[in-house]
């Protein structure tokens, strides 16, 4: 029961940054859930572990909210996969959740390095 | 569409699994690649991914079905359990069922009587306007079409002020032979304007403005549906033809829609036709017509700000009344929406009181379930544990729980809904006979709404604290072995006690209003009525009136009527009345004003004509004079006989009554010459109007003297007459022949309706009788309730402290010392139960204060021996739980261990 609570947790405090990490993959073309969490995995250098418990709910609902779209196809070495791609609402998704992270990147660090504002 | 969606859902479910299946394989294929063999690679795989069938739970979660597959789920296992024990499942089911049941047969007869709207749009704006003048005994008459005239050109608090009357005696519609009773009303043109409803078929009344003149509107009629369907078989070319009423021709304007009628407590099949105004209406006299106004409010405006201008316009009104009596009697106006007249207050009142005890015993019927669910909760601790041990969330225990309780409230309702439609039917002559609408039997929106409520409610309150309980219980002690007998127990008994108390003590005030209603029921049957009822068939005749300008109906009609019937084998008497005691048919009142010179006071009497032999067949008994005899013809003196209350309210004497006898009463024929009739004896009182209601003044004047030149000839002869007939053949004999009596000598007679005399006195008793028949099987199902909940609490005490008795036992108990301890057990909670019960029962009598005859609200007798009949019922509920305690054996209590 309490490990459910924790993954709980888990998806509320990367909500946002989750569906934006998960997007930003996928602008470069479709992908299965696998080679998603090992993406953001290595393109972090391998500090964001992705839980699977958060990934495939994640991509689950944004599919359920249009942003990607799934289909099967079989991978390179002839494994059956369920492939995700973005949609047209999803780059639009993708757009507003940069602009936003942006935006609170740099109120973050004008608040945490004040003396850079002079 | 359901199952689709559910099978889509298998579908999604199972391309879950091969996604995540996926997921481990290509994780598992990296792992090798980097040189990790097979076995360890998917496990690291499988490390990796972390619990693969909780991923998959809250991935499902995020579908937003998974509530869905769990209440299919709960509702199964719910199923399961309810087979798996039938007995209990009965248990509840009937007890919930009882109490909803009795509860949704209350509400169908409240919601038709009470809530129901009036057939017409925006129906509070409809008032009833009359005049009168208030005071003591005030009296509201209808208005004077000049009064009204005047209203309507200088109120401005109403949309539209219409007027109607009813046509005078019966009229009957259609063909010569083979006609039909109707209720015939005449109406103002801006009648049908001022109810905002038109007629389904044809163009309606004409809407020309009132006038003096004779015009071609006058002979059109508008049918109601029922007529039109009933009468010419719903005709859709009906409109233009012409139809007779009462031997007269009218054309057909129109047909008005299904369900609507007027007035609203119409029964029969309708017409309306215009009214007509003449000379009379020019006038402002005693003897101009009064008309009964409804009229409708202009949106917005309050009823008692239209009362208020009304008034102030009446009182310049008045002034143009040149008779001083006929001018007081207009000088105020009195206003009551439409709506008011529907039911009365003391019946609505009672319906109301009716709907609480059913409520009551719908709350009872819970506890108990509570109770049952409560006991049952206990006998399932283990599973309960088990399941919060597997890891169900406390919330994922009571839910499940409570979907049980929505499953047995459930099958309760369905079996409820036909308790109570069998319970409208069995009293459906009752409720007939007592309400102005007749109460469906089968469900409509409004009730099936309200039984809808009453099943969840039912099962939250039945279910939800067990569920509550269960969930909250620690596991620990649960799984092991003989937990049943942990110390969570004590609280649980005392919560149970509780229940069973609090039963007990609503169980005792529906008793207790029930007995008050059986003695008042049993006062009613002795008061003495002041005359005989056994052995009396009582027709009311359908007399068409119409005929009656034609003939003498004394003459040619009553009296050879009774010669014939008095021949007839096996009759010992019959006679006529205009309306037979307690008949409820006809009311005539007559007031006679008093003066200073005369010494009298003014008297409102009841008015009736009979025939001579009446006497003998109703055995009425003479305080002084005589009654009237075959000597009282129309060519001998008018005689009038009076009644002891009519004597004590004329007689100038209080101390000698008879000396009202000699005394000229009121003029019977018409003209100067005429004479007055002389009283020439006084009745004993005897009960007119209703058994609890004493006697109120009465005049009686002859048939015979009552002839076609008289002014009362076609109010006492034409609208309304019971035959009353004596006679010891079975009324199975007896009915056939005298309707054949009546059909010889009038055709329409012979449909008239045939009861008996006893049937009119029950009927008479009225809603004390049906309160008193519903709140015997209320309260009898409490009792019943209460005594289950009592002996079931005691039974689970008993089988839950075998072990402790064994030990009483071993350690010299005696038999009689453990029955004590159950005795005590069960008295505590019945003596607290009936202590609680007689204050709310003390409190909530009040409320049928008004119901009841010859007996106090708070009658002690009433309250001690309802208190005894529970105490009686605990302790055979007590007994055999505790007789069993005594016969356990200590080896084998023990040996239990």
């Amino acid at each position: 029961m309490a490990q459910r609570e924790d993954y709980r947790n888990k998806i509320e405090l990367l909500q946002g940054t989750l569906d934006l990490l998960i997007l930003e993959t996928l602008r470069w073309g479709a992908q299965h859930g696998y080679a998603i969490s090992q993406a953001i995995r290595a393109r972090s250098g391998e500090i964001l572990q992705v839980e699977t418990g958060s990934l495939y709910p994640a991509l689950h609902r944004m599919e359920r909210q249009k942003w990607i779209a799934s289909e099967w196809r079989t991978t390179d070495q002839n494994q059956r996969a369920k492939f995700y791609k973005l949609t047209k609402e999803g780059r639009k998704q993708l757009a507003l959740g940069r602009t936003k992270w942006e935006a609170m990147v740099g109120a973050i660090g004008g608040v945490l390095n004040p003396q850079m504002e002079n | 569409m359901r199952f689709s969606k559910l099978f889509r859902a298998d579908d999604k479910k199972s391309e879950l699994d091969e996604e995540i299946t996926a997921h481990l394989a290509m994780a598992a294929a990296e792992k090798r690649d980097r040189g990790a063999d097979a076995e360890t690679a998917e496990q690291e795989a499988r490390r990796e991914f972390g619990n693969a069938a909780l991923v998959k739970d809250v991935t499902r979660e995020s579908w937003g079905w998974l509530w869905l597959e769990r209440l299919l789920q709960d509702l199964r296992y719910a199923a399961r359990q309810m087979r798996r024990s039938p007995g209990f499942a009965a248990a509840v089911v009937g007890t919930l069922a009882l109490g909803i049941g009795a509860a949704t047969a209350m509400f169908t007869v409240v919601d038709r009587v009470l809530l129901r709207p009036l057939p017409y749009p925006h129906p509070s704006q409809l008032v009833d306007v009359s005049e009168g003048e208030p005071g003591g005994n005030a009296f509201w008459y209808g208005v004077p079409y000049l009064d009204l005239a005047a209203w309507r050109s200088q109120s401005k608090s109403f949309a539209q002020i219409a007027y109607y009357t009813f046509s005078t005696g019966r009229s009957f519609l259609g063909g010569t032979t083979a006609s039909t009773e109707i209720s015939f009303v005449h109406v103002s043109s801006n009648f049908f304007q001022a109810l905002a409803v038109g007629p389904q078929l044809g163009p309606g009344l004409p809407r020309a403005p009132e006038s003096f003149a004779k015009s071609a509107a006058a002979n059109t009629i508008v049918l109601s549906d029922t007529a039109w369907r009933t009468i010419f078989a719903a005709d859709r070319n009906i409109v233009g033809k012409s139809v007779e009423v009462n031997d007269q021709p009218y054309t057909v304007a129109g047909v008005m829609p299904r369900g609507f009628n007027f007035p609203y407590d119409s029964h029969a099949p309708e017409a309306w036709s215009p009214l007509l105004l003449s000379q009379k209406d020019q006038v402002r006299k005693s003897d101009s017509s009064m008309y009964s106004v409804i009229a409708r409010l202009r949106p917005g405006v309050k009823l008692a700000s239209a009362l208020a201008e009304l008034n102030i316009l009446q009182k310049r009104i008045v002034q143009n009344y040149t008779d001083p009596d006929a001018r007081s009697f207009a000088s105020h106006v009195q206003m009551a929406p439409y709506s008011a007249g529907l039911v009365e207050q003391s019946t609505a009142r009672a319906l109301y009181a009716l709907l609480s005890a059913a409520l009551l015993l719908w709350l009872i019927a819970c506890v108990n379930a509570t109770n049952l669910l409560l006991a049952r909760a206990m006998a399932r601790q283990r599973e309960t544990a088990m399941r919060s041990a597997l890891g169900a969330s406390r919330w994922r225990v009571t839910q499940q729980l409570i979907v049980e309780g929505f499953l047995l409230s459930g099958t309760a309702a369905l079996i409820g809904a036909g308790m109570g439609s069998a319970l409208i039917l069995l009293f459906h002559h009752a409720l007939k006979s007592h309400l102005p609408f007749d109460v469906p039997v089968l469900l409509n929106l409004p009730v099936l709404a309200g039984l809808i409520v009453l099943t969840l409610v039912s099962a939250v309150l039945a279910a939800a604290w067990p569920a509550w309980i269960a969930s909250h219980a620690p596991i620990e002690p649960g799984l092991r072995q003989g937990g049943q007998q942990s110390g969570t127990s004590r609280a649980h008994h005392r919560l149970r006690g509780g229940l069973v108390i609090a039963e007990i003590a609503m169980s005792l005030t529906l008793l207790a209003a029930c007995g008050l209603l059986l003695r008042t029921i049993y006062a009613l049957r002795h008061v003495p009525l002041g005359f005989r009822t056994d052995h009396i068939i009582v027709a009311n005749l359908q007399i068409p009136t119409y005929r009656f300008t034609r003939i003498n109906a004394d003459s040619d009609l009553y009296e050879p009527l009774l010669e014939r019937i008095q021949h007839m084998p096996g009759i010992d008497g019959a006679g006529l009345m205009t309306e037979v005691p307690l008949g409820h048919t006809f009311r005539m009142t007559l007031s006679l004003y008093g003066d200073a010179k005369s010494g009298h006071s003014t008297v409102q009497s009841n008015f009736k004509a009979v025939s001579p032999n009446l006497q003998s067949v109703f055995g009425f008994h003479m305080l002084a004079g005589r009654y009237f005899n075959a000597q009282d013809t129309a060519s001998s003196d008018p005689v009038v006989v009076v009644n002891q209350a009519f004597a004590r309210a004329y007689a100038p004497d209080q101390q000698n009554l008879s000396k009202v006898l000699g005394m000229q009463l009121i003029k019977l024929g018409k003209g100067k010459e005429s004479k007055s009739g002389t009283i020439i004896g006084i009745l004993d009182d005897f009960r007119q109007a209703s058994v609890s209601q004493a006697a109120t003044p009465e005049i009686e004047v002859n048939l015979p003297q009552i002839t076609p030149t008289s002014g009362f000839y076609t109010v006492l002869e034409g609208i309304a007459m019971d035959l009353a007939v004596r006679t010891q053949r079975p009324l199975s004999v007896a009915i056939p022949e005298i309707r054949a009596a009546l059909r010889q000598a009038s055709p329409e007679l012979a449909n008239s309706n045939m009861t008996t005399m006893d049937q009119i006195v029950e009927d008479s008793y009225g809603s004390q009788m049906l309160a008193a028949r519903l709140l015997e099987i209320f309260a009898g199902c409490a009792l019943l309730l209460c005594v289950a909940g009592l002996y079931g609490l005691l039974a689970y005490v008993v089988s839950q402290r075998t072990r402790e008795m064994g030990v009483r036992f071993a350690l010299g108990a005696q038999r009689e010392d453990v029955i004590w301890l159950i005795l005590r057990h069960a008295g505590t909670l019945v003596i607290t139960g009936v202590a609680l019960g007689l204050v709310l029962a003390f409190v909530s009598t009040r409320f049928i204060r008004s119901y009841l005859y010859g007996v106090s609200a708070h009658d002690a007798w009433t309250l001690a021996a309802v208190a005894l009949v529970l105490l009686a019922s605990g302790a055979v509920a007590a007994y055999l739980p505790a007789r069993r305690a005594a016969q356990v054996n200590p080896v084998e209590a023990l040996r239990a261990e």
